[in-house]
């Protein structure tokens, strides 16, 4: 895990405007970015294309229920 | 319609069926067999009713994300074992549903969020689906109105008119550098669509500029903010704008009311990004878009030419730069050019109007007192820009930022109606632009301690009782109610544009989310935000309205009586460019320092 990222009490959301042919290739690029970023649990929250991109907000899950939490400082 | 089609709707959900429960009443209206199945049906529950119904189609609903995947794949497999997925169409949808997640599973439709009862019935039709009121593409808006331009209020159109005609005879008498170089403008426009030498007129034109703009003519240097597009940039951007184009299918912001129309400001420093931004904005419903061009180009004399991008905020004015953001425009898209504050302003209406702007923006006392231009050469310029405005039928905005210095309402409305004047004994269009903002003099006496209602409204009630003109608060709405965070932004913006629209005005410019961030430029992503706001603020208030409580018609009667005062004080001045000077428009203890940029370049004719 990325240094930092187990502060994040749950997930960390990315938003932003793609510039894409529809909401598939939209799609496509975030979650091809977040892979890169090392995120792993990821989903897309919201996508909306229009005209020339999509408006998207797409999601790593760092911790999800039942999980240890790292920023409960365990073992620390 | 075609065959009746019989359809069973199942929620594949221990409690949602609300969206299933609208769509089977659309299937029904449209002549289909209908069985809809309560919620907490299992998979092979709802396999039986396809077939002991014979039904032809099955519609799932999924709102609850856990498990989505799991449920729906066994549902698919238990279809396949049964023999029915050749001859059953299927489509899931729901909160928890995106097209492409239905498509790996097996389904022939997968309908997201926001999906419409019409589109449902579409896909059980087999038909491709149109949105309603979209089929015929977007419609310009209207935004100049039919107004008289009658003064209601006659003390002050009485002292109107005596402050007209002190400044039209004054400004008669004079010019300067920048009426000058607009009407060699006007020529290099007229000798270049006829093919001709034009080097004279440049050179001519170069001796009126400042010299770093000079030095653009007479050895091709730029400004040091700026570098000219590539060939290859062009080219692309081109290409890119005729390709987005062709997908082009603008979202209606108004819901049921005609009023208003949604302007945008862009003004990345590039008009490569800019017209991606114009392409987002107007993608996302925006009405109308405004040229921001950078400060520094009002402070220097004179435009440099070609196809420029600019590393800061505001795109630099060209006349190229002009034409390639206007190709870019949808046709139903208005188009205004600021020309309101500095040195170029006559050539920037003239260059605005013939590169097909619809609007322009001036005002005389905004650009004295929070521009930084000297009140001499603004007025003499500002009048010889409405000129240009009147005859080009080029509508303008006179806009009362002076507010945001600490200028208070009334005198910056008092400013607004000077130019207004000016503007119709002119024959041109003026639009009213007061301010929705939480400006100094609010703060101070505290306007706005329990809301922000009361004294924006009682801005458009006293100039609706002083004046027939439309008016479109700006610029934009909400200024100094937003910040950084961008869902207060956004609600502020669509709470500020309700507001808006219940008072009944023609247009609003509205901010992006990242309005109270100055730490960059502005994100594409913060364009969509506001619009999004404002779509749902319309559609949350419909035909509503919202009620200012009566201190709103209390403060309206003092603006006004404010206004008339300070107008008489200035026709009784019997000199406009004094009585700025003076602080009659707004004084220094109020935040308001008369210009210096351009001092002394006004002569006599």
């Amino acid at each position: 895990m990325a240094e930092g990222l187990d502060q994040i009490a749950d997930a960390l959301d990315i938003e932003t405007f793609v510039i894409a042919e529809d909401e598939a290739e939209a799609i496509k690029a975030i979650r091809q970015i977040m892979t890169g970023m090392g995120l792993k649990d990821i989903d897309v929250v919201y996508c909306r294309h229009l005209g020339p991109g999509a408006r998207i907000r797409a999601r790593g899950y760092i911790f999800r229920a039942g999980d240890r939490y790292g920023w409960l400082g365990e073992g620390k | 319609m075609g065959v009746a089609k019989k359809v069973l709707l199942a929620p594949m959900d221990p409690v949602h069926d609300i969206g299933l429960k609208m769509i089977r009443r659309g299937l029904e209206e449209a002549g289909h067999t209908t069985w809809l199945y309560p919620p907490g049906y299992s998979p092979q529950e709802i396999i039986n009713g396809i077939i002991e119904n014979q039904a032809d189609t099955v519609l799932i609903s999924r709102t609850l994300g856990y498990g989505v995947e799991e449920v729906l794949a066994r549902f698919v497999d238990l279809l396949d074992a049964a023999g029915l997925r050749d001859r059953v169409k299927t489509a899931v949808g729901g909160m928890a549903i995106r097209p492409e997640l239905a498509a790996e599973l097996g389904f022939d439709g997968g309908f997201g969020p926001g999906t419409t009862v019409e589109e449902a019935v579409a896909f059980v039709e087999g038909r491709d689906y149109i949105p309603a009121g979209r089929a015929g593409g977007k419609q310009r808006y209207e935004l100049v109105g039919d107004y008289s331009y009658e003064f209601k209020n006659t003390a002050i159109r009485s002292l109107l008119g005596r402050i007209t005609a002190q400044i039209l005879a004054w400004a008669g008498e004079r010019t300067s550098p920048g009426i000058e170089r607009a009407y060699l403008r006007r020529q290099m426009l007229a000798c270049a669509k006829e093919g001709g030498n034009c080097a004279s007129l440049k050179k001519d034109y170069a001796r009126l500029c400042d010299g770093v703009i000079r030095g653009y003519y007479e050895t091709g240097g730029l400004h040091p903010q700026t570098r000219k597009l590539e060939a290859g940039e062009l080219s692309a951007l081109r290409r890119y704008v005729e390709q987005t184009k062709a997908k082009m299918d603008p979202a209606a912001l108004r819901h049921t009311r005609q009023k208003p129309g949604v302007f945008v400001q862009y003004g990345t420093g590039c008009p490569s990004l800019d017209v991606a931004h114009i392409k987002i904005a107007e993608a996302w419903g925006a009405d109308g878009v405004v040229h921001f061009d950078p400060s520094w180009g009002a402070r220097a004399e004179g435009f440099m030419e070609g196809y420029l991008t600019h590393q800061e905020d505001g795109s630099v004015i060209t006349p190229e730069n002009l034409s390639i953001i206007r190709e870019a425009l949808q046709d139903s898209t208005l188009w205004q050019v600021r020309a309101h504050r500095g040195l170029n302003t006559p050539e920037t209406v003239l260059l605005a109007a013939h590169t097909g702007a619809d609007l322009t923006k001036i005002n005389i006392a905004y650009g004295s007192l929070g521009a930084g231009t000297d009140p001499e050469r603004m007025t003499v310029d500002g009048v010889q820009a409405i000129r240009f405005a009147a005859e080009y039928g080029l509508p303008f905005d006179v806009v009362t930022n002076e507010e945001l210095s600490g200028v208070p309402a009334h005198k910056a409305f008092a400013g607004m109606l000077i130019v207004a004047d000016l503007a119709i004994s002119l024959g041109a269009r003026p639009i009213l632009q007061p301010l929705f903002c939480n400006s100094p003099e609010v703060m101070i006496n505290g306007y706005m301690a329990d809301n922000y209602v009361d004294f924006n409204a009682a801005k458009i009630l006293a100039l609706r009782n002083i004046v027939s003109a439309p008016v479109w608060p700006g610029a934009p709405i909400g200024f100094l109610t937003q910040t950084e965070e961008r869902v207060q932004s956004s609600m502020s913006t669509g709470l500020h544009a309700a507001l808006a629209a219940s008072l009944g005005v023609e247009a609003i410019s509205i901010a992006s989310s990242d309005e109270a961030y100055s730490g960059g430029p502005i994100a594409a992503a913060s364009r969509t935000d506001t619009l999004q706001a404002v779509k749902e603020a319309f559609r949350f208030f419909g035909q509503a309205t919202i009620l200012p409580t009566p201190t709103a018609s209390k403060w309206a009667q003092a603006l006004e009586a404010g206004i008339e005062q300070v107008l008489y004080s200035v026709a009784e001045m019997g000199d406009f460019v004094q009585a700025v000077h003076n602080g009659l428009l707004g004084g220094r203890e109020e935040g308001a320092y008369p210009g210096r940029v351009g001092r002394g370049t006004v002569r006599r004719v």
